[in-house]
């Protein structure tokens, strides 16, 4: 069963066609990687389920429900939730506060429980701070919850930013070049935390470059090229398919 | 009229005070407890982990400095006999700008939204209950709630359809609004407003029958307010709600990614912070009891601004700190005349340019783990134990560069 499936969604900025008619669709449990050359406009599509950009035209499903022009935070409050490809961490902040964010969407303390301190609300808070320290225990960062987050080492921030999004209880985690920048010890460990987080039940779409990472962690691959999407399949259909041999050959310099 | 003067204080308020600031992990204090907690903190905001407030000495040395503050009308008489009244008019006025400061400090240092039109919802709070009383008859504590609704309902309005500016734009626009206000009262809005002459002839606020008449009065009912106000704003801050406004404040993107409704939080926090302006607005109205449009000009919502800047933005004691500077230190200089306003501004000009966050800036917020957790993290293996920074060693840790060795895309899998 599909959890989430995009048909015909198109997106232009100006006069660039970033993302052109692109259909598939992302099996419930499954981790699936979308690649492609530089520009291909892999991260567009990730902007426009996550509803940071809305689509021209076509339409997305996420859980049977149409999530086409819903802002971010009810997307987020449906079941979905991101990381960025630049770390967007609130680097001022603790890394307790940075994952308490993402449990922001499942509390339901308001102002005046807030401004008077009611016991529900301090009850809540004793649960979700409870919450936010497993979930930094699931990607090993515990020890460092009273830290600034901006102090962190590379790979740790990035960490910290799957916890943050883990926090908000999603079905589908999308992960926008989760091992950029990160070591080989680091990328290991990174494979190992994503098939913890398939074990949780929670489907993974993500971006990579590192084709050694996509290909040994996802279970389906989608790949894009100049905004269209060549091919869909297994990754080892992926590796044999014709398209995706010269797309990458063709067109790619790696920066 | 000042027939109570000799009478002595009933304790009540000022303990009220006193407990109430307790309970708030001693962020009110006198300048005492300040000046401590400035030498404790001095530019420490990256690594605050065990802040002073966690101290059983910081804490006992802040109560204190509530408990000398508390009794300050009678310190004052012995150090400055007659001008006593006036001196606490200044404590007062301070008091007064306090609680307008730490509601702007809910917009503009918690949320990071520059609004610089305060003085707007300081005015429709104290129109409010001199309209209420003079022409209804209300009394004062009766209008609170009022002038306290008024203001916020009126911020919501007019801030409905300007949440979503940004930084300058956003200034522009909470300009416009202290000047319209300003406008609409000078030329006697519905025959209510008096014009430019105002109001005159606001009664007294009476509280279980007592009348707050005299300074030493006001002292206790302002600075229980103030307390009061501290107390709440530090609960609200260390909430959901007051987390939602940091982390649009630190970055409004990733915060509406992680499932936080920005603007919905923006404009709760201008509504909540333009409230309780009004209800300092009752309390103004009832202590000059005279009010007229001069008193709400854009100048008030500048130095309203300066206060949470210079005091350190989003932080309670900050904006106590910077309170007593622009409010009460230039009554100490009055001698100088103009010159002190010069002196002043240079040294506000000073100050932003080496110490641009504050003089007390906020810090990183305190939390309690839950029951267990400090078994469990003591348990943990090697690499997670941090030094004081809370740094990982850089063993473990990757090079911050970009891409190191994953440059060739196919061969890896292929």
């Amino acid at each position: 069963m599909q959890i989430l499936s995009l048909s015909s969604v198109t997106k232009t900025f100006g006069g660039l066609v970033a993302v052109a008619g692109v259909s598939c669709g992302v099996d419930r449990g499954a981790v699936v990687g979308l690649i492609g050359p530089n520009g291909a406009g892999k991260t567009t599509v990730f902007n426009l389920i996550t509803g940071s950009i809305k689509p021209d035209d076509g339409h997305i499903f996420f859980s049977g429900h149409s999530i086409r022009g819903l802002s971010p935070h009810r997307i987020v409050a449906l079941g979905i939730a991101r990381t960025f490809q630049t770390i967007r961490l609130f680097q001022g902040l603790s890394v307790l506060e940075n994952v308490l964010s993402g449990c922001h969407c499942r509390m339901r303390s308001g102002l005046v429980a807030s401004l008077l301190r009611l016991p529900g609300q301090r009850r809540e808070e004793r649960l979700v701070i409870e919450r936010a320290m497993g979930e930094l225990e699931f990607v090993g960062l515990a020890g460092l919850w009273k830290a600034t987050a901006g102090s962190l080492a590379y790979g740790d921030q990035r960490r910290l930013e799957i916890a943050r999004a883990l926090a908000t209880e999603p079905k589908l985690l999308i992960l926008d070049e989760p091992a950029g920048g990160m070591n080989e010890q680091e990328t290991f460990e990174l494979r190992e935390l994503i098939n913890l987080i398939r074990k949780r039940d929670i489907t993974v779409l993500l971006i990579e470059h590192d084709m050694g990472f996509v290909m040994s962690v996802c279970d389906q691959v989608l790949v894009m090229e100049n905004g269209i999407l060549i091919a869909q399949g297994t990754p080892q259909e992926i590796q044999n398919n014709p398209k995706v041999i010269e797309a990458y050959l063709g067109l790619d310099d790696d920066d | 009229m000042t027939q109570n003067n000799g009478h002595p204080q009933p304790a009540q308020p000022a303990q009220a005070a006193g407990q109430a600031s307790d309970r708030a992990d001693s962020q009110a204090g006198s300048q005492a407890a300040n000046n401590q907690a400035a030498n404790n903190q001095a530019g420490n905001r990256a690594q605050a982990p065990n802040g002073p407030k966690s101290s059983p000495l910081y804490g006992i040395l802040t109560a204190l400095g509530i408990l000398i503050f508390a009794f300050l009308p009678m310190i004052l008489s012995t150090l400055v006999g007659r001008s006593t009244p006036y001196w606490l008019d200044v404590v007062n006025t301070v008091g007064l700008y306090t609680i307008l400061a730490l509601s702007l400090n809910v917009i503009l240092g918690h949320a990071g939204m520059f609004h610089m039109g305060h003085a707007a919802f300081f005015a429709i709070g104290a129109y409010s209950t001199a309209i209420l009383n003079l022409t209804y008859g209300w009394s004062i504590m009766a209008t609170m709630p009022v002038a306290t609704l008024a203001a916020g309902f009126v911020a919501l309005i007019l801030a409905w359809p300007i949440i979503h500016l940004r930084g300058d734009y956003l200034l522009i626009v909470t300009i416009g609004i202290v000047e319209i206000v300003r406008i609409a009262l000078t030329n006697n809005i519905f025959g209510l407003t008096g014009g430019s002459n105002g109001l005159v002839g606001i009664a007294r606020p009476s509280l279980f029958g007592f009348r707050i008449t005299s300074p030493k009065h006001f002292f206790y009912f302002i600075w229980t307010v103030v307390g009061l106000t501290i107390l709440l704003f530090h609960w609200l801050e260390n909430s959901r709600f007051g987390r939602a406004r940091k982390f649009i404040k630190e970055d409004t993107v990733a915060a509406e990614n992680m499932g936080v409704n920005t603007s919905r939080y923006k404009l709760m926090a201008f509504v909540v912070g333009a409230a309780w302006a009004g209800l300092a607005g009752t309390i103004f109205a009832s202590r000059m009891r005279t009010i007229s449009p001069e008193t709400f000009v854009f100048s008030e919502s500048v130095l309203l601004f300066t206060i949470v800047i210079l005091g350190g933005k989003g932080s309670q004691k900050g904006v106590l700190l910077g309170s007593f500077l622009v409010i009460g230190l230039p009554e100490f200089f009055r001698g100088f005349e103009d010159k002190r306003l010069l002196v002043f501004g240079a040294a506000l000009v000073v100050m932003m340019i080496f110490r641009p966050q504050g003089l007390l800036p906020s810090k990183q917020a305190h939390y309690k783990l839950p029951p267990g957790w400090a078994d469990r993290l003591a348990q943990l293996p090697k690499p997670e134990t941090n030094g004081p920074n809370g740094k990982r060693p850089p063993n473990g840790g990757a090079p911050p560069v970009a891409k190191p060795q994953n440059a060739p895309p196919e061969e890896n899998g292929a």
